[in-house]
């Protein structure tokens, strides 16, 4: 009878547990009312525009069952810190903001000329925003990036994340950053770090065929390689043309159309509803924004973001313009570049440290600008020895281009001092100060055709 | 006898000893050792390492429990008063860790901020391990084995690719003081001998006992030590702000991967694990109060459960004032009781007095 009595409540214990080991991992007891809840998908961040303090603006994904994606841009006005503005959010609004899937924070033109870690810590002394969320920086104003219109039917924050997607980095035209690489940068002997620069421009109608605004020229303004974009009919994102000469200046990025949604004020809600199907803006991601001990000092072109990406990030594969001269005719060649070795080392030569960039890298022509025989487009993986090196010296001057501009800026962007404690302590004392301007570098690099 | 296996002691040293050093104390290392965090980590695996060879040894040399070992040697009251010591030993050295499961599930697993009664299940699952006795334990280590091996290989791998090893040097670029001070501040986390004392006279020693059980327990600190290398590898000098280490270090590769927190099902399956591992001093402190006053264990396994529930709720927002005594004021009593007297037991008479 006893034993059928201890049967009996083991059964029982092993039951309850389970159920509660059910209800433990399941999280049935933390639903959330959605109607209550603001789903933030991107924060903004900016100088406040009366006053001291900041602008924050939240993305508030609005949830729909047409599966039309919209999102509505609350912006909270003249706050001190960034918690003050979730909260405020909260008190005026009457919705509780759920952080956990905000992919993105986006740093205004003018909270960069600061330390901007004075409003990111704010994401490191809390887990609201889990820190691999993306960060970037924006030309003008964070709040008026996101009321810019998507053209195919994204909610801006989505939009630029796409931009700044993995892939997008991996064929080198932007430099990805999430909060955590930043912070270490920034937390690091080196106190250096980078953000991809977000500029909206407002490239053509999306569904009506003509040029937003007037805001291009027209397409001959551009010369040849400009044409098919302002001819083109749908709004295209323009690949990077590293390499290749500017014979006429870039268009300029038309002034953003930044009052389309309604914005908060104070902290009411407004709708930043994107890809509505009238004008369209696109996201250019490709400059790079460097930053020393939390501020602003330098940006490097869409070309040094390349060869930055190329020497010093994942991109393994990407595309590059350059011309060669040969009969006396100007050809340019596209190439498709495949990193097969990247390498930074710092060592010591007579006392003195020495940064030598190693790079080995297979080409082949993707393209040129001229017709050329049937034998010669049969054979587009052999590049002969002219464009290679043509290509090497293009790629070195853009290295030592961005090399000299981080560090006239003060910027550690190849992390040099951190290699310094790294790997050589025992000088670390002796240099530190010194580094990385004293730094004497050496490229070695070498393009070879695929075979 | 509460009979286990040595393979499941084993398995206990290779799957459940490494998990509960897997949440604060990553971070708390760093704090005090920087990038020579696995120095510290190194002196403390050794100490405990030997103090695990020292009680097999003993193992080796007798069938009787502890129990009987100071009963032996000392008699029956003093034996009593052992247990009676080691059961609040055990009560605290179930406190920190059970708090840090906590913050782990409420932070990790909850989107908002639920309440701190949603931790409430687990002691019902320790009710039910306390009561059960060792024999759970060998039972819980032959089910963590497998489920531990296929998530930590799972999370290292997924960690691995944004790991930067090279974040670890300069070696002994940390003031030696500072990385001993990092192990006496982690004692803590090491409690395992304590535990296998107390496995005395309920497992059968066979034959290579001694040598198997310590090949797992450097099994186990291999896991611990590959940890912590990740860890600091992936977070470098933000790593002290990385409560939560073991999910933390995976997020990187799968976030921005179509499958999202994929390492989510790898990181439940360690979460199970550890809550097993959490149950294990609370399983001690209720054996130690049921020998010290001779008792059936519902009883006591009711009121130390009681009791833990009470003192996670009413210190729900005072972790950070439990760690720091943990850590910083109360080393020695883990000191004495989770290295010293381990190895001190060896010295206790090993037979029977005649009569």
């Amino acid at each position: 009878m006893n034993k059928m009595v201890n049967k009996l409540w083991t059964r029982i214990f092993i039951v309850a547990a389970a159920v509660l080991l059910l209800l433990f991992f399941s999280n049935d007891f933390g639903l959330i009312d959605i109607q209550e809840t603001a789903i933030v998908v991107a924060l903004g961040i900016d100088a406040a525009q009366e006053g001291e303090g900041y602008d924050v603006t939240a993305q508030i994904a609005v949830p729909a069952s047409t599966g039309t994606s919209s999102a509505g841009n609350v912006t909270v006005k003249g706050v001190q810190t960034v918690g003050e503005a979730v909260a405020e959010l909260n008190h005026e609004t009457g919705w509780y903001p759920t952080l956990v899937h905000c992919r993105l924070i986006l740093l205004g033109e003018e909270v960069a000329n600061e330390d901007v870690f004075n409003v990111l810590d704010y994401f490191l002394r809390n887990d609201a925003v889990e820190d691999s969320c993306l960060v970037a920086a924006c030309k003008g104003k964070a709040r008026e990036t996101f009321q810019a219109q998507s053209p195919v039917g994204d909610i801006s924050a989505s939009a630029i994340t796409k931009v700044l997607s993995s892939e997008a980095q991996a064929t080198g035209i932007v430099t990805v950053t999430i909060l955590k690489n930043f912070a270490v940068g920034y937390y690091s002997e080196s106190e250096s770090g980078f953000l991809p620069c977000i500029t909206v421009k407002q490239e053509a109608d999306s569904q009506g065929g003509q040029n937003a605004d007037g805001a291009f020229a027209p397409a001959g303004a551009f010369g040849k390689e400009n044409a098919p974009y302002a001819l083109s009919l749908a709004p295209s994102i323009k690949r990077n043309k590293w390499w290749r000469a500017k014979k006429r200046p870039l268009p300029i990025a038309a002034p953003v159309s930044a009052e389309g949604g309604n914005q908060g004020s104070g902290g009411q809600g407004g709708s930043g509803k994107s890809g509505s199907g009238s004008s369209a803006d696109v996201f250019h991601a490709s400059e790079t924004m460097l930053f020393y001990k939390g501020k602003r000092v330098a940006l490097l072109t869409p070309e040094e973001t390349l060869a930055y990406n190329l020497a010093a990030t994942d991109t393994d594969y990407a595309y590059g313009s350059v011309d060669v001269s040969e009969n006396g005719e100007q050809t340019s060649y596209n190439l498709k570049m495949k990193i097969s070795k990247k390498k930074r080392k710092l060592t010591f030569e007579n006392g003195m440290p020495v940064f030598t960039f190693t790079i080995r890298a297979n080409a082949r022509i993707a393209d040129t600008d001229k017709s050329q025989p049937i034998i010669d487009v049969a054979k587009t993986l052999l590049v002969n020895e002219t464009i290679l090196r043509a290509a090497e010296e293009k790629f070195q001057s853009e290295l030592a281009s961005l090399w000299q501009k981080a560090t006239n800026a003060g910027c550690d962007l190849f992390f040099l001092k951190e290699k310094l404690h790294r790997f050589h302590y025992k000088r670390y004392a002796e240099f530190k100060d010194g580094v990385p301007e004293i730094v004497q570098v050496r490229y070695d690099i070498k393009f070879t055709s695929m075979k | 006898m509460d009979n286990m296996k040595v393979r499941q002691i084993c398995f206990y040293f290779i799957a459940m000893m490494p998990v509960v050093r897997f949440l604060v104390y990553p971070a708390t290392l760093s704090y005090n050792s920087s990038n020579d965090l696995l120095f510290s980590a190194f002196i403390n695996l050794l100490l405990e390492g030997a103090a695990v060879a020292l009680v097999m040894l003993l193992a080796k040399k007798t069938k009787l429990s502890l129990f009987g070992l100071i009963e032996n040697t000392f008699g029956k009251i003093s034996a009593k008063i052992v247990y009676a010591l080691f059961a609040l030993f055990f009560l605290a050295a179930a406190l920190l860790p059970m708090m840090e499961q906590k913050n782990f599930v409420l932070l990790v697993m909850y989107e908002n901020v639920p309440s701190v009664i949603s931790f409430a299940p687990f002691f019902f699952v320790c009710l039910f391990a306390c009561v059960k006795g060792f024999k759970s334990i060998g039972r819980m280590a032959d089910i963590a084995l497998p489920v531990f091996a296929i998530a930590f290989v799972a999370l290292i791998l997924l960690a691995l690719p944004q790991t930067d090893f090279s974040a670890l040097l300069p070696i002994a670029g940390v003031p030696i003081k500072d990385v001993l001070k990092g192990s006496l501040f982690s004692a803590n986390w090491y409690t395992e001998a304590a535990f296998l004392l107390f496995f005395l006279g309920n497992f059968e020693y066979e034959k290579r006992a001694a040598l198997k059980v310590i090949s797992s327990y450097a099994i186990g600190s291999a896991a611990v030590l590959l940890f912590l290398a990740v860890f600091y590898g992936v977070f470098s000098d933000i790593a002290i702000r990385q409560y939560n280490a073991v999910a933390q270090i995976s997020k990187y590769t799968t976030s921005f991967t179509s499958l999202g927190r994929v390492d989510y099902l790898f990181i439940f399956a360690l979460a199970l694990v550890m809550i097993f591992r959490l149950c294990v001093p609370a399983q001690m402190c209720v054996h130690c109060i049921c020998k010290a006053i001779g008792c059936k264990p519902f009883i006591p396994a009711l009121a130390v459960n009681a009791l833990l529930l009470a003192l996670t709720i009413f210190l729900n927002y005072s972790f950070l004032e439990v760690q720091t005594l943990f850590t910083q004021k109360l080393w020695l009593m883990f000191l004495i009781f989770a290295y010293a007297l381990p190895a001190a037991a060896l010295l206790l008479k090993k037979r029977r007095r005649a009569g």
